[in-house]
């Protein structure tokens, strides 16, 4: 494209009165190229008059412009120019409100981010989207429980092509399994008959839907909008093509044979799933004679809320006993129902629920730390409790315990299983071959052919549940385009999982329609722009494959890594991974940041110390001092990046050979609890930054000079001191000692 | 003329942001409306979410910037719904639009407050602090702009803002406007209010200065709240050195609220680390009914547990009083598992205010049934409305955007099936 | 050495549960066990306090644990509980109702058990309402011009039915039976109380104790909700002391100095009975009002409690009102509402073990007790 530039810069909000202008316009003009009487100039920019202006401009074909005005957070409306490569210069929150006013240190700084803003403008380029051809906008749901069944209807509802595949012979999943279910609706007052059914039939008749029985999916190759499935029912394959995934493969129950402790193995110690089998067939009978059951013990929490089995709450086990307990009472007026828990469960208008069933004569409830079940004759047993309401140490007889057991969510054995092959893959060879052979190997569930493996990764202290770790974005997991729903995702009752079963489809429809019109999904939904890498160059050290925290780049038989743009969320991690400097995006490259870097104006008498900002947290929040007009140490220059995963080490020396003083990567906080919106991205460049400090040690150029801090966009109060603390720092270390070249 | 949508949102908290961006992302154009001056809702007031401790103004950010790049979207606020009619596929709705007094010229310079002479109580803090009648409730509120708040504002005979602004952003004389929206459907997303704390006369609520709410809590713990952050009690400004939690305050209480707010627990344990956090010889203690930490959150309760300084008692605090010469706060409960009655003295007392529909107070104009305790029955809904998050059940942030995604997907339902 | 908890084998009794539920708490199964009930209590002691746990024995069925409970006694129903109570298990009706079973429980006759039960009221009715028409019918005083008068031609209700053997005997068996009981229920209630508990100091002074409490009504002045409840419970209290000593100075009247009722008006006896009566009358009526008045946050209270109160009031109302009907010389009502009275003061008396008039007796042990055990 070629270029007409247009520079504009606004004196309004005090930036007029803390730079000098007219030096200003110079300095931008000369690295613009331009006569510094075609920089234009304007008292307030956003007021009508100046927006006319650069639009009369735009229209008159400018197409490279560059603002040097307030920060692109705010007055984003007005600055919308389309078809222009637009870039905002952040002069007034970086410079006016956060500077000492009309100091040479101020003015220095102007001049520098204008500079930047010329050099990113005269580099980038406009974007175009990448549509990829014959996509396909089919939605696979698998599991045919509750949540895929919601899945699959409300996207068929929407409109879109379903493929529903369940590996049992029928539908339903455990909702089928239920003698009657909790009522989802205030008053809460009635147990309800299983829903479930209605919907199997909704889906069977559904002409957007095509179920898949006793089915499971052999293979998955591709990419978003571009899936190729293969579905293996009874012995046959078939391979259908499809745009995303809703992974709703559900849960199994807690294996009870581990719960010895409280008597499972006694005939009369059964499950809750066994308790809805039981009331099925009319009367509460316990399994050993036969004999009608009238003192029912329930025991809450049976492996759940235990460090020794499942460290978890399972959610619904509360409800479910208390509705079990109505079961014996409606069945027989003279039995009782006692249910030991460690705490009622009962969140939300669930309440009403309690309240209702617990207002029955025959249900009785204690706390109790239940310590063991002992035999009392007769096929009865003694439930032996501590720290109960009833007295400090108990025994009750009961005719038939029901253990409230908890669930396992579906992907937890192949992740389990993964997870060992990882770490015995990190031993060696050997030690993986080793484990293959010596360890069953699970069912798997989507069989991604995915250089990064099978199936979705867990998060870390996610205990196998596919969940995204995400507060206000519920279903973004580590595959694009593959949604989780369900007791999958999280212990959730049948009615969560209605509305969580919703919500994936809903993102499933997103990440097909994003496909098609060739933009990202999430969190850069807006997001036109994809990783081009310079092919010819790659040497294939893989590490692009093995950072995206997306899984989206596969290698060929070659060993030569490609791009499944469409799994792509455009971090810019293969940018920052990739040592031969390939990947480019339109709007930002290696080169881009880099020229910028190398941009900045160096003397020997001062400090300059480079600031890569995520654009995400950081730089929000380096905003939020300015406008609480907090000083920003003016030694500083900051660079927004999409995320510190696409930091690229040769910025470091582009940095240092430049003459800079020291570089901070301020980022998102990673680890257990990350907030990093691309999820590996500071983490991976506290891991490149750690090599980078190595280097530099051994170049005698002390490694001080770098650091990675992790922000929260809350901590702007803090920003500004922890600044002046490292610039103290690599002030005591010196000025960096390539200057002088 | 009516302006045609597909999809009309009211709320724009966390579960309006939500329906309305996730809607908008899959094609459809939305509208917004809010009843404040500002979007993000209760969730701005918030200093962490649990179980991640993180902050709010994360992902309220990316969902702003979600609504700047996205043309499918747009918001009013101080807007509110007057009339609702028609059926799905064309809801006729009349939103009226409050003056803001400060047009789009604003560009968030703060001259205007800095001129205001009126001082006014600041809501947005619980009244712990002051504001001006010209203001902006804090640094990363969007849209980024001021708003006058009509009730105190002296008018054109003070106009000191109009003559401080220097790019005629203040208008005083703006009337409230009247807009007309045809939408195929309507998300419910009114959020929800914190239970009136002074109705519980035992537990001292608003009458003794260092009782406080959960929301209270945030705000004094937040870096934009009244202390910068600093959990300081408010009758003397003294750091806390020992905390109470109060659960279920007026949750899970007939003469209240019959029903469990859901977050509360999580709530207070959360606030516990605020407090821990901030000073490490401090110590809080939690007084509950039953703790629930459903799900994996489960994983944070055993973590604040492990902090020996946080202690939990079972036992239902039902009565508070004040030491008048000290001004702390003095809370009896039973301590259940040991059998006996407690007094213990705090010098701050959190009460775990519960929550209360927005729908209990002011209703939604329109065919809409009601439980008794305020919240939408969402069954009883005409087809193409939809209600989300805490107009239906207390729930937590997390369930709220489950839940407002998913009804994103019913409004494209009722937006393809009018089509 | 560390003490042995000794491992307590729980049955529930679901019957019980149902008893406690058809005598007044039907609330009972909404307690959850947060103790509110226990902290607004200001009549607990702090250690091992109640109401909140009597409310899990109760929801539980645990007859035995209950029962034998001197705290279900000592709580006085003031009802803050039950104001508060988030849930509106109302433990104060619900300890009412335990504490109606607990009578019945060390009834030695199966008549607690039908004083309890409207479905037995008119039998219970029938059996004085019998007795007495069996002195006057045989006599043809149902026409009340056959009853003699007195010497002045005034009403003389001992000609109507006459005090000795009629009265004297009747009521003398009434209060013997009744005593019997209550000697054979606190006898096994104490022996029950005192099970594996260590009784120590001297038992005189905690009746002394307890005296001084009930006679200054302390407990009562604890009250939050109803407050009020001191000043009637004080009154009818009180009457009933006045009305016992009248009984006292006529038995001495008559058998003492063969002193004939009736007697005049400025009579110390009729001073005092007057007196008490009208104390009575207006106590009651407090009683009502503040039970009506607090129904919203106390509860309603069982037919166990009305019943006993509308017997008070019927035997303060007919004794006022047979003294001024005869004074009025009105046969047609003097004769009908001096026997009614007899019927009542008779169900008062003789269905004392088994009615809530037993509170005295039982509360007034549970109370010794607890003092004598350092409960309270």
């Amino acid at each position: 494209m070629e270029k007409k530039f247009g520079v504009y810069i606004c004196k309004g909000c005090s930036i007029g009165e803390s730079v000098n202008i007219d030096n200003l316009i110079k300095s931008t003009a000369r690295a613009a190229k331009m006569q510094p009487e075609a920089v234009r100039v304007h008292d307030v920019l956003c007021s009508p008059a100046g927006l006319e202006m650069i639009k009369n401009d735009v229209k008159e074909g400018t197409n490279a412009i560059v603002i040097g005005a307030c920060s692109p957070r705010v007055k984003f409306e007005e600055f919308d120019l389309p078809g222009a490569i637009t870039e905002r210069v952040n002069l007034r929150e970086f410079v006016a409100w956060s500077q000492d006013p009309n100091t040479d240190a101020t003015q220095s700084i102007a001049e520098d981010y204008m500079k930047m803003g010329i050099i990113k403008v005269q580099k980038g380029d406009l974007p175009e989207p990448n549509i990829l051809p014959d996509l396909s906008k089919t939605i696979v749901v698998v599991g045919g429980g509750v949540s895929g069944l919601t899945s699959a209807l409300e996207a068929a509802e929407a409109g879109y092509e379903v493929v529903l595949v369940e590996k049992q012979a029928e539908l339903g999943g455990w909702a089928a399994k239920l003698y009657k279910q909790t009522p989802r609706e205030y008053p809460y007052e009635k147990l309800e008959e299983p829903a479930v059914f209605a919907k199997i039939k909704e889906v069977e008749a559904h002409p957007n839907i095509k179920v898949y029985k006793s089915a499971v999916i052999e293979k998955t190759e591709g990419q978003p909008g571009l899936f190729d499935v293969t579905i293996r029912t009874n012995g046959t394959g078939e391979t259908i093509k499809a745009g995303a995934f809703i992974m709703a493969a559900g849960w199994q129950p807690y294996d009870a044979s581990k719960l010895g402790h409280l008597g499972y193995g006694n005939p009369n110690v059964i499950t809750n799933v066994q308790m809805e089998e039981i009331a099925k067939t009319g009367k509460i009978t316990r399994p050993s004679d036969g004999k009608e059951a009238k003192r029912v013990a329930f025991i809450q929490c049976a492996g759940s809320r235990d460090p020794e089995h499942l460290p978890y709450c399972s959610s619904f086990c509360c409800a479910t006993s208390l509705k079990q307990a109505k079961y014996v009472r409606e069945k027989n007026g003279d039995a009782v129902a006692m249910i030991f828990y460690k705490d009622i469960r009962t969140p939300g208008q669930t309440e009403i629920f309690y309240k209702n069933m617990q207002n029955d004569p025959g249900v009785l409830l204690t706390k109790a730390d239940v310590t063991g079940i002992s035999d009392a004759g007769n096929g009865n047993m003694f439930v032996e409790a501590e720290n109960t309401l009833l007295g400090e140490k108990i025994k009750v007889e009961a005719d038939l315990v029901v253990l409230a057991t908890g669930i396992v969510p579906a992907t937890r054995a192949p992740q389990e299983y993964l997870d060992g092959l990882t770490e015995a893959g990190k031993k060696g060879d050997d030690a993986r071959k080793a484990y293959i052979e010596s360890t069953p190997k699970p069912e798997f569930i989507l069989n991604l052919d995915y250089r990064q493996g099978p199936e979705i990764p867990s998060l870390e202290g996610a205990y196998g549940f596919a969940d995204s770790n995400f507060i206000c974005f519920q279903y973004e997991t580590r595959r694009t385009g593959i949604y989780s729903a369900g007791c999958v995702r999280q212990p959730m009752t049948m009615a969560d999982a209605s509305d969580d079963a919703a919500g994936a489809a809903l993102k499933a429809i997103q990440c097909v329609e994003h496909v098609a019109q060739g933009i990202a999904v999430h969190p850069r939904a807006w997001d036109m722009t994809f990783p081009d890498p310079l092919m010819i160059k790659c040497t294939s050290c893989k590490r692009c494959t093995e950072e995206c925290p997306f899984g989206a780049i596969d290698e060929d038989e070659k060993g030569t890594p490609f791009y499944r743009i469409n799994r792509c969320r455009r971090c810019g991690t293969c940018m920052g991974a990739c040592p031969e400097r390939i990947v480019s995006f339109k709007d930002f490259s290696v080169d881009i940041v880099g020229s910028m870097i190398r941009g900045i104006e160096v003397s020997e008498d001062e400090f300059r110390i480079v600031v890569l900002a995520c654009e995400n947290d950081a730089y929000p929040a380096l905003d939020s001092a300015a406008i609480k007009r907090n000083k920003i140490n003016p030694n500083v220059r900051i660079i927004p990046v999409r995320c510190l995963g696409s930091t690229n080490l040769v910025w470091v020396t582009d940095a240092f050979s430049k003459g800079i003083d020291g570089l901070i990567l301020l980022g998102c906080k990673y680890g257990e609890n990350y907030q990093c919106h691309f999820v590996k991205g500071s983490e991976l460049a506290n891991y490149r930054f750690g090599k980078v400090k190595e280097t530099l040690d051994k170049l005698q150029l002390e490694s001080d000079r770098c650091q990675l801090i992790q922000v929260a966009i809350s901590e702007y109060d803090k920003l500004p001191e922890i600044i002046n603390d490292f610039v103290a720092r690599v002030e005591e270390i010196g000025p960096n000692p390539f200057k002088e070249f | 003329m009516a302006d045609n949508k597909n999809v009309l949102v009211i709320g724009g908290g966390f579960s309006g942001l939500t329906a309305a961006v996730e809607t908008a992302e899959a094609g459809f154009d939305v509208v917004m409306v809010e009843k404040t001056p500002f979007l993000g809702g209760r969730v701005t007031q918030l200093n962490k979410y649990f179980p991640k401790l993180c902050p709010p103004n994360c992902g309220l950010e990316i969902n702003f910037k979600r609504i700047k790049n996205n043309a499918g979207i747009t918001f009013h606020t101080l807007a509110e719904v007057e009339k609702i009619s028609g059926q799905e596929g064309s809801y006729n709705v009349t939103v009226k639009v409050n003056p803001r007094f400060v047009n789009d010229n604003c560009v968030g310079c703060n001259a205007c407050a800095e001129a205001c002479p009126v001082e006014i109580p600041n809501e947005f803090n619980f009244n712990m602090d002051k504001t001006k009648a010209a203001y902006i409730t804090h640094n990363q509120a969007f849209p980024f702009k001021y708003v006058i708040d009509c009730r105190y504002c002296k008018g054109a005979s003070c106009a000191k803002c109009v003559e401080a602004c220097k790019y005629d952003a203040i208008d005083l004389n703006m009337k409230p406007e009247t807009i007309s929206l045809n939408v195929s459907s309507i998300v419910l997303a009114t959020g929800w209010d914190s239970y009136d704390v002074s109705k519980l006369d035992n537990l001292g609520g608003g009458k003794i200065a260092n009782v406080i709410t959960n929301m209270m809590m945030e705000r004094l713990a937040s870096p934009n709240g009244p202390t910068s952050g600093k959990i300081l009690r408010p009758s003397d400004g003294k750091p806390v050195q020992s905390i109470a939690f109060v659960q279920c305050a007026g949750s899970r209480d007939e003469n209240h609220l019959p029903y469990c707010s859901y977050i509360c627990c999580m709530a207070s344990m959360k606030q516990a680390t605020y407090l821990r956090e901030q000073y490490p010889d401090s110590t809080a203690r939690i007084f509950y009914i039953d703790l629930r930490t459903p799900g994996r959150y489960e994983q944070f309760y055993w973590k604040v547990k492990d902090d020996p300084k946080v202690s939990f008692t079972k036992g239902k605090v039902a009565k508070i009083t004040e030491d008048p010469e000290t001004k702390d706060v003095i809370v009896e409960a039973e301590d259940i598992q040991l059998g006996k009655k407690i007094k213990a003295k705090f010098d701050m007392v959190v009460l775990a205010a519960g929550m209360v529909p927005s729908t209990k107070a002011s209703k939604i104009p329109g065919d809409i049934t009601y439980t008794a305790d305020g919240f939408v029955a969402s069954s009883s809904l005409k087809k193409g409305i939809y209600a989300v998050g805490t107009l239906k059940s207390p729930v937590d942030v997390s369930r709220s955007v489950q839940d407002a995604t998913g009804a994103a997907i019913k409004s494209i339902q009722s937006a393809r099936r009018s089509k | 050495m560390p003490e042995q908890i000794m491992t307590q084998v729980i049955s529930p009794d679901l019957n019980f549960v149902k008893d406690i539920i058809a005598s007044g708490g039907e609330s009972l199964k909404k307690c959850y066990q947060c103790s509110t009930c226990t902290v607004v209590c200001n009549v607990t002691p702090d250690d091992k306090p109640f109401p909140r746990k009597e409310m899990m024995y109760a929801q539980w069925g645990m007859k035995d644990k209950l029962v034998s409970n001197p705290d279900i006694w000592l709580c006085h129903q003031c009802s803050d509980c039950t104001a508060y109570c988030p849930r509106g298990a109302k433990p104060g009706e619900v300890i009412g109702a335990v504490r109606k079973l607990a009578i019945q429980h060390y009834s030695p006759t199966p008549l607690a058990k039908m004083v309890g039960d409207p479905k037995y009221l008119l039998m219970l009715f029938a059996i004085p309402v019998l007795l007495f028409l069996a002195y006057i019918v045989p006599k043809g005083y149902l026409d009340f011009s056959a009853i003699p008068r007195g010497e002045d031609g005034g009403i003389v209700y001992s000609k109507f039915v006459p005090v000795f053997p009629e009265i004297d005997v009747t009521f003398g068996a009434a209060a013997f039976f009744a005593a019997v009981c209550f000697v054979l229920g606190i006898k096994r209630y104490w022996t029950d109380m005192s099970a594996g508990v260590k009784v120590q100091g001297n038992l005189m002074d905690s009746i002394k104790a307890t005296i001084i409490d009930i006679i200054t009504h302390k407990k009562f002045e604890k009250c939050n909700v109803t407050k009020d409840r001191k000043t009637s419970h004080l009154l009818v209290f009180y009457s009933f002391v006045g009305l016992a000593i009248t009984t006292t100075l006529a038995i001495v009247y008559l058998y003492g100095f063969k002193y004939e009722s009736p007697y005049p008006l400025y009579d110390p006896l009729k001073i005092i009975g007057n007196i008490s009566a009208l104390a009575l009358l207006y106590g009651i009526t407090l009683v009502t009002g503040n039970r009506l008045k607090n129904a919203e946050k106390a509860g309603k209270g069982s037919y166990f409690d009305w019943l006993f109160i509308t017997v008070v009031a019927v035997v303060a109302v007919t004794g006022m009102g047979a003294q001024l009907f005869r004074l009025a010389d009105i046969a047609i009502l003097a004769y009908p509402t001096y026997f009614t009275h007899l019927v009542f003061v008779f169900f008062l008396f003789a269905y004392a073990p088994f009615s809530k008039m037993a509170h005295m007796v039982y509360r007034t042990t549970a109370m010794v007790f607890a003092r004598h055990t350092n409960r309270d």
